[in-house]
Order: C-alpha cells, then structure tokens, then sequence
C-alpha cells in the first residue's frame, strides 16, 4: 500500500513564470505517484521548527534566541545598518520563514541599538527584479519603513580592495554604516560552491558586481573560486562595516533552527558540518537512483526546482560525490559547461558526464532568468505547454532552450511519451513538497531498499573525508543539529 | 549568435529622466535627451541588443521590451586568419572552441575574430558578437580579458555603471595567498585550465 503524494509546492505568480493558471496539473496528481517520507529515509534528520504546529512564531522566537547572544554594541546612536538578503531565502518554504527571520532582525536591532535606520538590501541571482516580487509579496517594504530594495549585479558598484586585488561590491549593499549579513545554510548550489565557505559565498555574489561574479564563474577554476568571496568578507572595507550574521538552518525536512554570531567563520564551520551531515545522505540517495524520468515543477528556473530540499541541478551531478573536493568538476558547473565543444565532446577527456541516470526531464512548470540550455542539450527535455516554451524563447538567457527540446501539450502527453521512450517507469518529482518526496511506487521501492545503506556509507566512510578535506575538527558532528 | 528578436521601448509618461537605463545598458544605447522643457530617453535601434537590462531595472517600469523583426548578431570566424585566432584565445586563456557566453552559445574563437575584425571595446565586443546580451553577468571578465590580451585600450563610459575593470585570474593570484588558503586548490585548478586551454583544436 503506498501513501498519497504530498502537496506541491504553490505555483507563484512572477514575470519569470508562466501564469499559474497555465500549469493545468502538477506532476503529484499523476497516476502511480506516492510519497517516501524523509524520516523513514534517514532516519537521523534534525527536527524542524518550521513547518511545524508552532508557525511562524518558532522562527520569530528561534531569531530572538539566537541575537540574544550577539554583540550589537558597535551600532550606536545614529548609525545606518543594512540587512543583507539574498533570493535563496525567499524559495524555502513558500519564503515566509526566512522574511519572518529578516522582520524580527529589524526588530529586535531596533529595540536593542539606537539606530537611525535599519534597512533591508535583497540581492538576487539572474532575475533583477526577483527580490523586488518577493518584497512586495511579504509586505517588507511597509516592515522596513519604505526601505526595502531589491539590487542587481549591473547596480551602482563599488571597488574593494582584497588580496585578490580590486574586486567590486554592490554600493547599495554597502551604504550603510553597518551590515548584517542574514543568509540560509541550505546546501543548495553545492556544485559550485562545494560545500566551501557556504556561509561566506553572497559576498562574491548576491552582494556583488558582476564583475566579481564573473571572476568567480570564468577566472578562477572551479574550486579556487570560492576564495572570491572570502577575498571580499576579509576586505578591510567589509570588515569595518560587518555587524553580525544571522542564518537560518536548514535541513531538507525543512528550517531546524537560526543561527546567529558575530563570528562569520564560526556560523561558516558549523553550516558546513551541518549541511553535510543533513544533506549529504539525500543527494547520495539521489545519486543511487539508477535510472528516472525527473518532472520539473517549482516556481524557479531549471537548475533550482526542488525535491526534498536537493535541487535539480544536484541530481544533475549526483553521478559523482560532489562533497568530494579531490572531484575537481562536477557534471554541472559554469566551468564544466565551457569546456565542451560545440558538438558535445568534452575538450578534455576527463569531463565527467552529466548523471546517466536521468533518461528524461519532464519541464511541466519552471521558470526562465538562468540559462538552463546546458540541461537540455545533455538530457532529453520536454517542455509542457505552447505559453512556456514561448517564455524561453523570449529571454535573453534561454533563446537555444527550445532548439533542444520537445514540446508537449500538456503533463499526460509528455509523460507518456517519457514513459514509452526511456522504458523506465521510475519517476522523481522536483515539486518542493516538503518532508518528503514525491515519485513514482517503483522509485519509492528502490529508496527505500538503497537508503540504510548509503546512510551507512555517508557516516562512516564519506562524511569523515569530507571533513578531513576542509580541515574540520570530526567532534563537530555531535555539536551541531 | 544572438538572435535579437525584442527592443528596449520607452514609455516617456513614465519617464522620471533617472538616466537608471543609459547607465545599465552594456552598449550605450540608450541615452537621456535633454530638451528646453525636460528630456526624454533615446532607444537607439541600430545599438540595441534586446538584453532586457534597462527594462529590468528602470524604477518606474517605464520600458518594455516589444518584438521587432528579428536580427543576428554574430562574427563569421572564417574570414579571419585562424593561427592569429587561436594566438589571441591562448593568451586570453580560453580554447578557441570554449564556450564563452551560456546564453549566446559564443565560443572564444568568435570574439578573438571579432576584436581581428576590429572591435576595440566590450560595448563594441558586445555588439559584434551578441555576448553580454543575455544575463549581462558571467562573460563579463572574459570580454574584459579577451580586450586586454590583444593590447587594446578602452575607456568606459562616463557615468556607466558597465565594465567596472578587469579583475584577477587564476595565473596572477599571488603565490602568499595561494599558501595561505591552500584549502581552496588554486593550483591543481590552474592545472585543469591550462590543460583546456592547451587541448587540441580539433577533437
Ligand atoms: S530608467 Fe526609466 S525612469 Fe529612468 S530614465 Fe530610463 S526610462 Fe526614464
Ligand atoms: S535592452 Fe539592453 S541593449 Fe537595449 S537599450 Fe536596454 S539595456 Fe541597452
């Protein structure tokens, strides 16, 4: 007897997506589709606050608990601070978690400091106005008194003088005397960032210019490219405005706690333990999937659809141990994408391929603003409904995406012909339900039966690697959730 | 290649003259007029690479982006003497046949004929090539490395927020930090980058 699907993610009204009208059914409403709870997979995850019967309020009172312990003297009277953010945050649990975090930062910096102003600077991926639609959808400007903006990487910028010599910063991000950098700890783009100073990264990014963050996909290699960020928190500019961090933890059954310290590189050690201890037997999970037809069918563009807390773009490598830094290039990285010819062969022999395992992507409702070509030149992709290929076709990101894929009517269409072109009937849906994940009864049964094993594989032989590779003390383990 | 198939248009009842679009545009096409009694935003036509900056970060959602007949943007490699190609790809440390822009499909070979071909500034780079035009990001270093490779000067336009500055590459980190965080594998990096760069032409 298998249970019912969980509920889907909500479809969100964007200018990134297709109307959410458009999406006439989602891929849990399909025939032959079950959900393996996450608990029964890995049995060790954290508890979460969120969701859970405490609401909204666990996340304020988490907050509260954790600024408690920060020093906020330097704030003193008169001076600016801004709140950084970024996107990511936003995606997690329908995004009201992570705006209740930012709501009760302002609050409680604004009770415990004298303060002139304290504002919220969101800063975003590819998609320049999405922190501007998530604003506006949680009431944050009203909350920060009017000030509450969105920055993009073509912003007003600013020099920074690193170790890496100039680098160049968002002058929004840094207008104020202060900065508090409230992120998430979810392991999400692990293929770029490699689970390598997680914590420190939206300061190479989502704080940066594009400049910077072209350095960081083109100039320095696929590892070393996470020194941008850390070149930049380290700066002496940064450094004399860097307040605090607050971080909301993540698991992939959802928000475990928050996290806060005056010290980025304490949160940053413990993010980094935490985050391959509670996702790296997921995305090992995945990588054991043998063969699969993945449906797409969150409000994000291709590589960030989420299944059980793992993005797509994880799966995408999940043939090799991205963890693993001795794995120079994952499947799926900016550098990994350079380096095939324009026929598709690598121009190197060792370009690991992107995971076989993934037969075909069914593109039922996922939006544009990142250029996802890259998947649909790899894997058989077919896009569901005339409105959102024609959305592809329109943005400057994604004018090849439809030269590569198949377009179908409508989800039954395109899986049966998944279904009759790949012969595999297992099926893994990137939905965002939460506490567990959608698929089809046969890959409930393969989960189920791989997963003591990887488990036991990840905590006694990987996670012990992984740790010794970045110079972490293993005691950590017991320390963190 | 770009296929240009959208143009910037402005609506000027919107307009509050923020100059936000002239500073965000990658070639400088758009420009604000000003008038005996106000201004107005130029779009020029012949300029516009349909990368939807302007319309993404205008503050008062005064532009849109409206179908226009369709255009290519690209440099036909051919016409130009393949050894000096390759020459300027590696010492730019890009292979001739590596991908430079993700939302173009540009390889380095196409924007080492276009600077052969003449182009001496990224707006012009941009222009000759279509790169830059899709998520105005993460070939931003290339165009600039690629620029500095062949010895060409450019000035940025005054008051743009675009081409900041080339910044620091794998082969010019300093051996001091490369010690110090040897953590982050700076040269076994370089080692797979030069590799790429040295890989045959053809496979
Ligand atoms: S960004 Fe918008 S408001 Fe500002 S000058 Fe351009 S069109 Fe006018
Ligand atoms: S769409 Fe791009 S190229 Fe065209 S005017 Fe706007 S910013 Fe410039």
């Amino acid at each position: 007897m298998y249970s019912k699907p969980l509920p889907p993610a909500p479809t969100r009204k964007s200018q990134y997506g297709v109307d959410p009208s458009l999406v006439q059914k989602r891929g849990a409403e399909l025939s032959n589709i079950t959900h393996v709870p996450l608990s029964e997979l890995i049995p060790d995850q954290p508890s979460v606050i969120y969701p859970s019967a405490r609401g909204l309020a666990a996340v304020r009172s988490e907050t509260e608990a954790a600024l408690a312990k920060v020093d906020m003297s330097m704030i003193s009277e008169g001076k600016t601070v801004n709140i950084l953010a970024s996107h990511h945050g936003f995606t997690f649990l329908g995004g009201e978690p992570y705006a209740e975090m930012l709501r009760t930062i302002k609050d409680v910096v604004a009770q415990r400091t004298k303060a002139k102003e304290v504002r919220l600077r969101a800063g975003l991926g590819m998609r320049f106005r999405e922190t501007e639609e998530y604003i506006k959808a949680f009431k944050l400007d009203e909350y920060f008194n009017g000030k509450a903006q969105g920055m993009a990487p073509i912003d007003a910028g600013i020099p920074i003088e690193t170790s890496l010599g100039t680098l160049y910063g968002l002058k929004r991000a840094y207008d104020a005397d202060f900065i508090i950098h409230a992120h998430n700890s979810d392991v999400r783009e692990v293929h770029f960032h490699r689970q390598v100073d997680r914590a420190v990264k939206p300061f190479g990014m989502s704080y940066a210019r594009c400049e910077t963050r072209s350095t960081y996909h083109m100039n320095l290699g696929p590892r070393a490219a996470n020194f941008v960020a850390r070149a930049i928190f380290e700066s002496p500019f940064v450094q004399s405005k860097f307040a605090f961090a607050a971080f909301m933890i993540m698991s992939p059954a959802g928000a475990v706690t928050v996290d806060a310290d005056n010290d980025l590189y304490a949160i940053n050690d413990r993010t980094t333990v935490g985050g391959m201890k509670n996702y790296g037997k997921i995305i090992h999970l995945f990588g054991a999937v043998d063969d699969c037809i993945v449906i797409l069918d969150f409000p994000c563009p291709v590589p960030y659809v989420f299944a059980s807390g793992v993005i797509y773009a994880n799966m995408v490598g999940a043939n090799i141990d991205l963890f693993d830094l001795d794995n120079p290039l994952p499947p799926y990285t900016w550098y990994t994408e350079t380096y095939y010819r324009e026929g598709g062969q690598p121009l190197i022999p060792d370009i690991p391929p992107v995971n076989p395992a993934i037969k075909a992507v069914v593109h039922n409702y996922a939006w544009v603003g990142y250029p996802a070509v890259f998947f649909a030149e790899h894997t058989p992709t077919i896009v569901v409904g005339q409105e959102q290929a024609e959305l592809f076709n329109r943005d400057p990101m994604n004018l090849n995406y439809m030269k590569h894929a198949l377009l179908a009517d409508n989800l039954d269409a395109a899986m049966a012909f998944a279904y009759r072109t790949t012969g595999t009937d297992k099926v893994m849906i990137f939905d965002g339900a939460s506490g567990g994940l959608n698929v089809s009864h046969s890959l409930a049964d393969l989960l189920r039966r791989v997963a003591p094993g990887v488990n036991e594989k990840v905590d006694k032989v990987l996670l012990p690697k992984w740790l010794a590779q970045r110079d972490i003390d293993v005691q950590l383990l017991d320390q963190v959730a | 290649m770009k296929t240009v198939k959208v143009q910037a248009k402005v609506n000027q009842e919107l307009c509050t003259g923020c100059r936000t679009c002239e500073r965000v545009c990658p070639v400088y096409a758009a420009e604000l007029v000003k008038e005996d009694k106000g201004f107005h935003v130029e779009i020029d036509p012949s300029l516009c690479v349909g990368c939807w900056n302007c319309e993404q970060r205008c503050p008062e959602h005064a532009i849109a982006m409206v179908a226009c007949e369709p255009f290519d943007i690209s440099t036909d490699v051919s016409l130009y003497d393949y050894g000096q190609i390759k020459e300027l790809c590696r010492k730019a440390r890009f292979h001739p046949k590596q991908l430079v822009c993700y939302c173009t499909a540009t390889r380095a070979e196409e924007l080492a004929a276009a600077i052969l071909g003449g182009a001496a500034s990224p707006e012009a780079l941009v222009r000759a090539t279509g790169v830059g035009s899709g998520c105005g990001i993460e070939c931003n270093q290339t165009i600039l490395r690629f620029l500095e490779a062949a010895g060409v000067a450019w000035e940025r336009k005054k008051g743009s927020y675009q081409w900041m500055g080339r910044t620091m590459t794998n082969w010019e980190v300093p051996a001091e930090v490369k010690q110090k965080y040897a953590g982050f594998r700076f040269d076994s990096d370089r080692e797979i980058m030069d590799r790429i760069v040295q890989a045959p032409v053809e496979p």
